[in-house]
């Protein structure tokens, strides 16, 4: 070993002096190697139908560097592999640990010193039998670079038994490649987007737990050449909580408009010394100047606020107060109220939501549109809420003896308060759609200062409001309402049947967060709900006594279903059991485990409480024709669930610049490729198509 | 629907990237020259000890070469004959082709103006002229970072390719055969007054020794 390195020493000193007289050098010509290169196993036996690890050790002389496969920055080549693998066996792309940089004048370079061991998966299939002995061989080539660069290349070899029993382990392979993984980069905790000028880009991280007395240098090494300049100084600020990195613009004309990877690289000041971190970050590009793309996220929010009527949530709301305004006798001004109460009641309650959404997430919390829904109090309370309404369309009680129909209570005051709170209902009811156009408008909302953020939700609450709005503003749109009669009637009853079934379903969504313990608790208190609106209706005709006990009976009963609701929040949820359909759950580890591998991957981010999420699954995503497209290709399928709160899949979602589910996405196979990102609303032939152009 | 709208907004916040070529870029020393914009100005002494001028050559193509004969990725296009092939294929046409040497005095690649000629002599290399940049001045101005590093200026002197000059960044030599010459590309799109399809590449290659 010492006699080695003293040989690359001298021949360093070798290479130096010939280069200084300027004399052809090459590869053929060198006598020793600069790099020494070596695979190891982690196990010193392998099983068939199993994943095994290897990799490739590079032992570098002294002042000489290998590049980083991933960007090897301004010049040089990375490490490379060319297999001969035994049949049933296939290997996976290596996985790169981060790199350091070595500054060459107006050029940078992205590489390893003095060693390296690059891990690298391994799949040997099933039908490998048992008592066998496979031998891997790759020739491998690298470019090895100090002021000058030397091609190398040299075969490498390993042989390893296989046996039917479990794996043995390899002390020397392991250890070397545990210490390698430690320098694998970890997908990042944090947000990131940036804000590229023609001649800088600016990248912004919510690195929240990252303490800026410890932190001795950041550093950012971008996956891609030509998004930054390279060799260009890094000026980094850090505040508690945000780490911006100011750095020159590369040449790339597109990296101002596609999504920045790279990996971040923390070097903090610990009581042990100085501690190395790296992180794979994905940043979004963000507009420098935003006044355009705000009026952009703006109509975008309102024309999926209009659309949004005509979800199944909403529509049963909705068609029941439109059912108001045929036959009406008011005057035109009580009418304008009605719908400007409507509009404020919708207008109020987005700005709570998204109030709390975005104080929620300034406080920290990684959470998205919808978030509501994944505490189970939320949805149980949402169920009574729907289920009384329903009960009262049913006509088992009315809400006021005081107005003898709907139109009447149009008219009278308590009207405009029904009016208000059918606004609020109709928020509360189509959260769990979405529409098209949303996803974009609310991924954008959350990432700029809050009174923009407000603005595009205000602006979804105005679409969501205006077809009725409209209905009462402009009479003459009032004829194609069709004339009054006993069908009124009938038809508020059948609607009560969609709520009916939303309330079923919310139980189902409860069943999903909590178990059983929850749906009992869920079902006992609708029949609270139930039996206060029988108590409620009867005792309208009765005395003034009975009717002031009833009334305290009911109010009561609501209240003691309403406890019921919390009582299942503190239901621990249930295991996510991998269900029997093939989908494994979503994590960062196993995507990139299978991306390493080589695999493509369609991950599904969805949730029990998104209706469009459950109609996609159904229609298409469980289609006998997708179901065998994902399998004839090979398609590793993770389902990330998004029903409870998971920050790692809220942050996942804010990678692709989305707030909410559903989000599909297809990565093709080999570990670089940036993933596809399908509709919200999916077809059967959407996914194929999809399919067939991996 | 969404993936649409989501398309529009990167649309809509590209606007800042078209209108880029109109700005003028402010001199820095990480920031390479941008394509479609005007050339950096330049004069240098060719190995014959007269001084050239980019100015000069207005009204022809011109095409900057950067090289250093002991790098093994420039040895790959001269010892296929790549290199020499597309030298005269395009000053056969016209286009007036300048290899410059930017390795600094006691550095791999430095040569003397003899040394040069006899070079071109021995590679049978056929370029217009060879341009010695000791300094590195005519290198960091166009932010040459590799060898071989090659750039594409039209008849008007706006910079219409940066970057490597073929897809394989390998030293193989193996790989010249079939690899898409992005400089080809760019100099018949020039010639025939269109856009260049593929502007900018990572060049590839050692790095330009810089004193």
């Amino acid at each position: 070993m010492r006699l080695r390195i003293t040989v690359a020493l001298a021949l360093t000193l070798v290479l130096a002096l010939v280069a200084d007289v300027a004399t052809p050098m090459s590869a053929a010509e060198t006598p020793s190697p600069l790099v020494r290169a070596e695979l190891l196993s982690e196990t010193a036996s392998i099983r068939p139908g199993e994943t095994f690890w290897v990799a490739l050790r590079q032992e570098i002389t002294p002042g000489w560097h290998t590049y980083w496969g991933v960007n090897p920055g301004d010049a040089g080549e990375p490490t490379r592999i060319e297999w001969r693998l035994p049949a049933g066996v296939t290997a996976g792309e290596i996985a790169w640990p981060y790199p350091s940089r070595f500054p060459v004048g107006i050029a940078m370079s992205y590489g390893y010193e003095n060693g390296v061991v690059l891990p690298i998966p391994m799949t040997v299939s099933g039908a490998v039998a048992p008592g066998t002995t496979l031998a891997l061989r790759g020739q491998v080539s690298w470019l090895v670079c100090a002021k000058i660069c030397i091609p190398e290349e040299a075969p490498v070899a390993l042989s390893l038994p296989v046996t039917a029993e479990t794996t043995r382990p390899n002390p020397r392979g392991a250890a070397l490649i545990a210490a390698a993984r430690r320098n694998l980069p970890v997908p990042s905790p944090w947000p990131a987007s940036y804000v590229a000028t023609p001649e800088t880009v600016t990248l912004s991280v919510t690195a929240r737990d990252l303490t800026p007395e410890r932190v001795a240098e950041v550093w950012f090494y971008p996956s891609r050449w030509g998004t930054i300049a390279h060799a260009a100084p890094q000026r980094a600020r850090l505040e508690p909580g945000h780490l911006t990195l100011e750095v020159e613009r590369g040449q790339l004309a597109d990296a101002a408009t596609t999504p920045l990877d790279g990996v971040l690289v923390v070097t903090e000041q610990l009581d042990g010394g100085l501690v190395r971190q790296a992180f794979a970050l994905r940043a979004e590009p963000r507009p420098a100047s935003n006044a355009r793309t705000t009026l952009r996220a703006l109509a975008l929010a309102l024309a999926g606020g209009l659309v949004l009527n005509l979800m199944p949530c909403v529509l049963p709301v909705l068609s029941v107060k439109t059912l108001a305004l045929v036959g009406h006798a008011g005057g035109r001004a009580a009418l304008r109220r009605h719908g400007l109460a409507y509009t404020a009641g919708v207008l109020v309650s987005f700005a709570v939501v998204a109030g709390a959404l975005l104080a929620l997430r300034a406080g920290g919390e990684q959470i998205g549109w919808g978030f509501q829904l994944q505490s189970p109090t939320v949805v149980i309370l949402l169920a009574y809420v729907l289920f009384a309404v329903a009960l009262s369309l049913s006509g088992v009680f009315t809400v006021s003896g005081r107005f003898a129909g709907a139109g009447h209570a149009l008219a009278g005051r308590a009207g405009y308060t029904g009016s208000f709170f059918t606004g609020a209902l109709a928020t509360v009811a189509a959260t769990p759609c979405t529409a098209p156009f949303m996803g974009a408008a609310v991924g954008y909302a959350v990432t700029r200062p809050w009174p923009i953020a407000l603005m595009i939700f205000e602006a979804l609450a105005l679409g969501l409001a205006l077809p009725f709005l409209l209905l009462t503003l402009v009479p003459k749109w009032r004829r194609f309402l069709p004339s009054p009669g006993p069908w009124m009637e009938r038809l508020k009853q059948a609607l009560a049947f969609p709520l009916y079934a939303s309330v079923a379903w919310l139980v189902w969504v409860v069943s999903q967060q909590t178990g059983s313990s929850g749906v009992a608790a869920a079902l006992g208190g609708l029949l609270l709900v139930g039996f206060a609106a029988w108590l409620h209706q009867t005792s309208r005709g009765a005395r003034l006594t009975w009717r002031r006990a009833a009334t305290l009976a009911v109010a009561a009963l609501v209240l003691g279903a309403v406890a019921l609701g919390p009582l299942t929040a503190a239901v621990s949820s249930p295991p996510a059991a991998a269900r029997a359909d093939g989908w494994e759950p979503f994590t960062d580890a196993r995507l990139a485990e299978l991306r390493a591998a080589g695999k493509p991957v369609f991950v599904n981010v969805t949730a029990a409480w998104c209706l469009t999420c459950l109609v996609n699954e159904r229609v298409a995503l469980r289609s006998p024709g997708v179901t065998d497209a994902l399998a004839r290709r090979g398609v590793a399928t993770l389902r990330a669930d998004w029903t409870n709160r998971d920050p790692a899949i809220t942050r996942v979602l804010g990678s692709f610049g989305r707030n909410g589910v559903p989000l599909y996405l297809l990565y093709p196979a080999g570990a670089s490729g940036a993933p596809a990102v399908l509709p919200q609303i999916l077809s059967e032939r959407a996914i194929v198509d999809a399919l067939n152009t991996l | 629907m969404s993936e649409l709208s989501r398309r529009a907004f990167l649309a809509a916040s590209g606007l800042a990237v078209v209108t880029r070529g109109s700005l003028v870029n402010p001199s820095s020393a990480w920031a390479a020259p941008k394509t479609g914009i005007a050339a950096p100005a330049f004069t240098a002494s060719a190995t014959t000890g007269k001084a050239l001028s980019l100015a000069d050559q207005r009204g022809k193509i011109v095409v900057l070469e950067w090289t250093n004969h002991e790098c093994p990725y420039v040895r790959k296009h001269y010892e296929t004959g790549n290199m020499q092939a597309l030298q005269k294929e395009a000053t056969g046409q016209g286009v007036v082709w300048l290899t410059i040497i930017s390795s600094a005095p006691g550095t791999q690649g430095f040569v003397s103006a003899g040394e040069a000629d006899q070079l071109t002599t021995s590679r049978q290399a056929a370029p217009t002229a060879v341009l010695l940049d000791p300094t590195g001045a005519v290198g960091k101005m166009y932010g040459a970072t590799n060898t071989p590093h090659m750039y594409v200026i039209d008849k008007v002197g706006t910079l219409m390719y940066a970057g490597a000059i073929d897809d394989r960044p390998t030293t193989r030599r193996s790989d010249v055969q079939g690899a898409q010459n992005y400089v080809r590309e760019a100099l018949q799109a020039v010639a025939a007054g269109q856009p260049v399809k593929t502007p900018v590449t990572r060049a590839y290659g050692c790095t330009v020794k810089y004193a």
